[in-house]
C-alpha cells in the first residue's frame, strides 16, 4: 500500500545509493523486484553490522535498512535462462535501475535498443561511480573515494590536519538521495512521452555538485575566485561564540551571529552586556572572542549538552548537543515523533531501523522488513510469468535461481 | 548556453512555489526546476532572502572576509543580491516574485498564486507559516490540489519543533559529529561538513514527484512534512544499526573503515596533497605491495589477512604514508588504478575546473545572467538521454523579475493595480532601505 502502489520497479542496484533509491519508492508502494545472484546476493548482505558481530547474508544491518519493502528474486545472469527471465521481468517493468560496471547491462540483454523493443514505454536508470562515459568510468571506488574526487573531502579538514572523512556510507546515501529525484523524473518523463527513457547517472557528479559544499563552493569561486568554505585555523571569524564548546558530560555546538548577540546575552543570563559599551560595538572583532569566552566558559562549566541546547534555542540561537549515537537512540524529540521503526529480522529479533526521511500526511508509506536472498523468487516467477512451482523448482536445480 | 527554446521536459506543466532557502531549500528547488518544472521563488522587497544576502548593507569587513566570497568580485555595492553565486548557481530557471506576505494585499497575491499553483515548498522556521496565515490549513482549503512540504529543521512535532538548525546543528544533534570526529583530538577539531542540506533537498524533490503521482489516483493534494534532522540520519545508520544490535556507541572514526584496512588518506608530495585509499581485499593487498616495491609486507603476519591487517592499522599506516609521501597523488591514482586498487586523489575543488574526466562529462555549464555575466555552474546532475536536462531553463531571477509575468500573467491582475502594489512597496526590484532578514 502507499502513494506508488501499481508502479513496477526492477531492481538491479546494490550497495547504497541505488537501494537507497529504490527503497524511497518501494516504502511508499512501488512494486520493487530485486534481483540478486542466488549464492553471494547484495553486497551489503556482508557489510553488516550483524547482531553479536555474527555475519549473516539475511541479518546484515546495512541491507535491512536499504532493502524495506522489496521482494528479492534470484536469478544467475550469466545462464542464458536468467537473462531471458530477466528481458520478460523487464517487459513488465515501468522503470529499470541498475548500478552494474558501465557496459554490463548490454551483455544482459537491456541495453540501448534491446530494452526498446522489449518495453518501449520504460525508463533505464544507470547508476555508477563516474557515469557511462569518461576517462575516469572503471576506476575502482568506494564512497570515500568518490566525495575525495568530487572534491568536498579536500576542506573537510582541520587546519594542517589530513582529510577527514564522513561517516561510513554517507557519501552514498546522500547521493541516492537524488538519485531517487532524478528516477522519479525518468518514470514521469517516459510516461507522458510514452517513448522511455535513458539516464546515466554519476554518483561523483552528484557529489561535486551537491550543496555542503560542493557546487556552492565552486560557483563561489567562479564569482570571486575564492572557496567561500575552505580549512579554517578557527570557525570564528567574529568576536561571537561559534564552533565546538565543552559541557559538563561531552560538547555543544554554538552559532552566533553578530545580530544575535542580545539572544547570546540573555542565554547565559546576562542581560547587562547587550548594551556593554566595550563589548557591543567590537562585536566583530574577532580580538574581543576571549573576552566574551571567559564569560561563557564559567557558565557552560555547570550544564549538561542538553541543558545548554534547551537554554539556546529557547532563545532562538542555533545551539546544539553533540550526541553520541546512544543519545540519538535515545533522544526525547525522535522518540516523541515514533521516529524509529522496529522491524523483525529474518531468523528471530527486531532491530530499530531509521524511519521515514518525510511523513506523507494523505497518502503514507509502509515500511516492511527486507527480503531473505530469494525469499520472493517462487511468488515472482509464478505471479508474473507464469511458472508453476515446479519450473521454478527445476530453474534452481540447474542453477538459474 | 541557455536558451527558451520550447523542449519537453520531465515536469512540464508542474508549477511550483518555493520559499526554499539556504541550503537545504535550494537543492529541492534546482532539481524541480532542472526536470522543468516552473518554479517561482517567492521574495519580498521588505525581508531579504538569506539564500540573497543577510544583511541591507553588506558590512565592508564581511566582503572582503569569508561572506565576501559569495559574491560576484567581492562587490557589495547595491545589487549584491542579484550577484551571489550560490543563488544564481541553485536558483536557476526560477521565476522571481516579490510580494509582501506580512501585507494584506500581500497576502491576497499569494493566495491567488497557491490557486494556479501545484507544489509550495518552504523551508521557514515551523512556526513562520502560521503568523503569515499561509499554514496549511488555509492553503489547502484555497487549494485542494495542493501539494505542500514543509521541511524545517527537526519537523512540525515533537519538543525540538522550534529549534533553530543549520546544517552543523543538525549534525551534532544527530549524531554525525560525534562519529567522525579525529581519532586522536575531541570534537572542537571536527569540521562542519552540512551534509544535511542537500540530503534534505533531494528529499522534498523525491517527495514532491511522488505526491504528484498520488494526486493523480486521489485527485487530492496533501501535507508533507521533513525534519532535516530525520532524514540525514540515514546517513549514520551503520553506527545506529551497530548500536541497535550490539549496544556499541561508536565515535571518532577518524578515516577509518569498520572492516576494510589499509584505509584512510595519506599525506603524499607537496603541500596538502593526499591520496585516500580504500584496500578491500587481500589480492588487492598483495597488489598494493607489489606497486609499493614492498611484496614482503603481503606475507608479513601483521598484515597477511583481513583480520590481521585491521588489528596492526598503527603499524601500517605508516609504512604506506613514508611511501606516498614520496610521490603525487595524481601519479598515485593512475598507478593504483591501474592495478586495479581502489585509490583517489584528494581533488582541491579550485583545480575541478580543468578536471579531466568532469570536463570529458561537460559536468560544467555557463549560464549567462543579466547582473553576474556568463558563469559555469555544476550540470543537472543526470544525463537524459530522450529529453535532455541541459541546457537549462535560464539563469536565476533576479529580485522580483518576474513581478509582471508572473502578476499580471498567471494573475490577471490589471496594469493600474500593478502599480498600485509597486508604489504601496507591496512588490518592486530592490529592498526597501530598512529591509530586514
Amino acid at each position: 500500500m502507499g502513494p506508488l502502489e501499481g508502479i513496477r520497479i526492477l531492481d538491479l542496484t546494490q550497495a547504497i545509493a541505488g537501494p537507497y533509491a529504490t527503497k524511497l519508492l518501494s516504502d511508499h508502494g512501488a512494486d520493487v523486484v530485486k534481483i540478486e545472484h542466488p549464492d553471494r546476493g547484495d553486497v551489503s548482505r556482508r557489510m553488516g553490522p550483524f547482531p553479536d558481530d555474527v555475519p549473516h547474508r539475511d541479518r546484515s544491518g546495512m541491507f535491512l535498512e536499504l532493502n524495506t519493502s522489496k521482494r528479492s528474486v534470484t536469478l544467475n545472469l550469466k545462464t542464458a535462462t536468467g537473462r531471458d527471465i530477466l528481458g520478460r521481468l523487464a517487459q513488465q517493468a515501468d522503470l529499470v535501475i541498475e548500478s552494474f560496471r558501465p557496459g554490463v547491462i548490454e551483455g544482459l540483454g537491456l541495453g540501448s535498443g534491446r530494452l526498446e523493443e522489449l518495453n518501449p514505454r520504460a525508463a533505464l536508470v544507470s547508476v555508477s561511480n563516474f557515469g557511462q562515459f569518461g576517462p575516469y568510468r572503471d576506476f575502482e571506488v568506494d564512497d570515500m573515494l568518490a566525495y575525495a574526487m568530487g572534491g568536498v573531502l579536500s576542506i573537510t579538514a582541520e587546519w594542517g590536519r589530513e582529510p577527514l572523512k564522513i561517516a561510513t556510507y554517507a557519501p552514498f546515501f546522500l547521493a541516492g538521495g537524488v538519485v531517487a529525484a532524478f528516477t522519479l523524473g525518468a518514470l514521469r518523463g517516459s510516461q507522458t512521452s510514452g517513448a522511455g527513457e535513458r539516464v546515466d547517472i554519476s554518483l561523483h557528479d552528484i557529489l561535486a555538485t551537491s550543496m555542503d559544499r560542493g557546487g556552492t563552493n565552486l560557483a563561489a569561486y567562479e564569482y570571486s575566485g575564492s572557496l567561500y568554505f575552505q580549512r579554517q585555523e578557527s570557525a570564528r571569524s567574529t568576536a561571537l561564540p561559534m564552533g565546538v564548546y565543552p559541557a559538563t558530560d561531552g560538547y555543544v555546538h554554538v552559532i552566533c551571529a553578530p545580530m544575535w548577540w542580545d539572544r547570546f546575552c540573555n542565554m547565559i543570563g546576562r542581560p547587562d552586556l547587550i548594551e556593554d559599551e566595550h563589548l557591543a560595538p567590537n562585536l566583530l572583532n574577532v580580538d574581543y572572542a576571549p573576552e566574551i569566552d571567559a564569560v561563557f566558559y564559567p557558565w557552560l562549566l555547570e550544564r549538561t549538552k542538553q541543558e545548554i541546547m534547551e537554554a539556546g534555542q529557547a532563545q532562538g540561537l542555533p545551539v546544539s548537543a553533540i550526541n553520541t549515537t546512544a543519545d540519538v537512540a535515545n533522544d526525547p524529540h525522535l522518540a516523541a515523533r515514533d521516529f524509529f521503526h522496529d522491524i523483525e529480522m529474518p531468523g528471530g529479533g527486531a532491530v530499530g531501523l531509521p524511519g521515514f526521511p518525510f511523513r506523507m500526511h494523505g497518502t503514507p508509506g509502509e515500511m516492511r522488513p527486507a527480503p531473505a536472498l530469494g525469499e520472493h523468487t517462487v511468488e515472482v516467477l509464478t505471479e508474473r510469468l507464469g511458472y508453476s512451482k515446479q519450473d521454478v523448482a527445476v530453474l534452481a536445480q540447474r542453477g538459474v535461481v | 548556453m541557455t536558451t527558451d527554446q520550447p523542449r519537453s521536459l520531465p515536469l512540464d506543466g508542474v508549477r511550483v512555489l518555493s520559499q526554499a532557502i539556504v541550503w537545504a531549500g535550494p537543492f529541492g528547488s534546482m532539481i524541480l526546476a532542472d526536470l522543468g518544472a516552473e518554479v517561482i521563488e517567492i521574495e519580498s522587497i521588505r525581508h531579504m532572502s538569506p539564500t540573497r544576502g543577510s544583511y541591507r548593507q553588506m558590512p565592508p569587513e564581511l566582503m572582503d572576509g569569508q561572506t565576501g566570497a559569495i559574491y560576484l568580485n567581492r562587490d557589495g555595492s547595491e545589487g549584491f543580491w542579484n550577484r551571489n553565486s550560490g543563488f544564481n548557481f541553485a536558483k536557476r530557471g526560477h521565476q522571481s516574485v516579490t510580494v509582501d506576505l506580512g501585507s494584506d494585499d500581500g497576502r491576497e497575491l499569494f493566495y491567488g498564486l497557491i490557486r494556479e499553483a501545484d507544489v509550495f515548498i518552504e523551508n521557514n522556521a515551523a512556526d513562520v507559516v502560521d503568523n503569515l496565515g499561509i499554514s496549511w490549513e488555509a492553503l489547502s482549503a484555497i487549494n485542494p490540489r495542493l501539494i505542500m512540504v514543509r521541511f524545517p529543521g527537526f519537523g512540525i512535532s515533537g519538543p525540538y519543533e522550534h529549534f533553530k538548525g543549520f546544517g552543523a546543528t543538525m549534525e551534532s544533534v544527530i549524531g554525525h559529529t560525534m562519529l567522525r570526529g579525529y581519532r586522536d583530538s575531541d570534537p572542537s577539531q571536527t569540521p562542519a561538513i552540512y551534509h544535511g542540506d542537500p540530503n534534505a533537498g533531494a528529499h522534498v524533490a523525491t517527495a514532491v514527484q511522488i505526491a504528484l503521482i498520488a494526486r493523480e489516483r486521489t485527485g487530492e493534494g496533501q501535507l508533507i512534512e521533513m525534519s532535516q534532522a530525520e532524514a540525514v540520519i540515514h546517513h549514520t545508520s551503520y553506527d545506529l544499526i551497530d548500536y541497535q544490535m550490539n549496544g556499541r556507541s561508536n565515535a571518532h572514526w577518524g578515516n577509518r573503515h569498520p572492516s576494510m584496512a589499509p584505509y584512510g588518506v595519506f599525506r603524499c608530495a607537496g603541500d596538502d596533497r593526499w591520496l585516500a585509499l580504500a584496500v578491500p581485499s587481500d589480492e588487492a593487498f598483495a597488489r598494493l605491495c607489489d606497486v609499493m616495491g614492498q611484496p614482503e609486507l603481503a606475507s608479513d603476519e601483521r598484515f597477511a589477512g583481513a583480520a590481521a591487517r585491521y588489528g596492526h592499522q598503527d603499524e601500517l599506516e605508516p609504512i604506506i604514508e613514508a611511501w606516498t609521501g614520496q610521490h603525487g597523488d595524481r601519479d598515485l591514482m593512475h598507478r593504483l588504478q591501474a592495478a586495479g586498487i581502489p585509490a583517489a586523489e584528494v581533488v582541491h575543488q579550485a583545480e575541478m575546473f580543468d578536471d579531466p574526466h568532469l570536463l570529458a562529462r561537460d559536468f560544467f555549464i555557463e549560464v549567462d545572467h543579466p547582473d553576474a555575466g556568463v558563469r559555469r555552474h555544476p550540470a543537472p546532475m543526470a544525463r537524459f538521454e530522450r529529453m535532455p536536462l541541459t541546457p537549462v531553463r535560464g539563469p536565476a531571477p533576479t529580485l522580483g523579475q518576474h513581478n509582471e509575468d508572473v502578476l499580471m500573467g498567471i494573475l490577471g491582475i490589471s496594469r493600474e493595480r500593478y502599480e498600485e502594489l509597486e508604489r504601496d512597496q507591496v512588490i518592486g526590484t530592490v529592498y526597501t532601505e530598512d529591509a530586514d532578514r
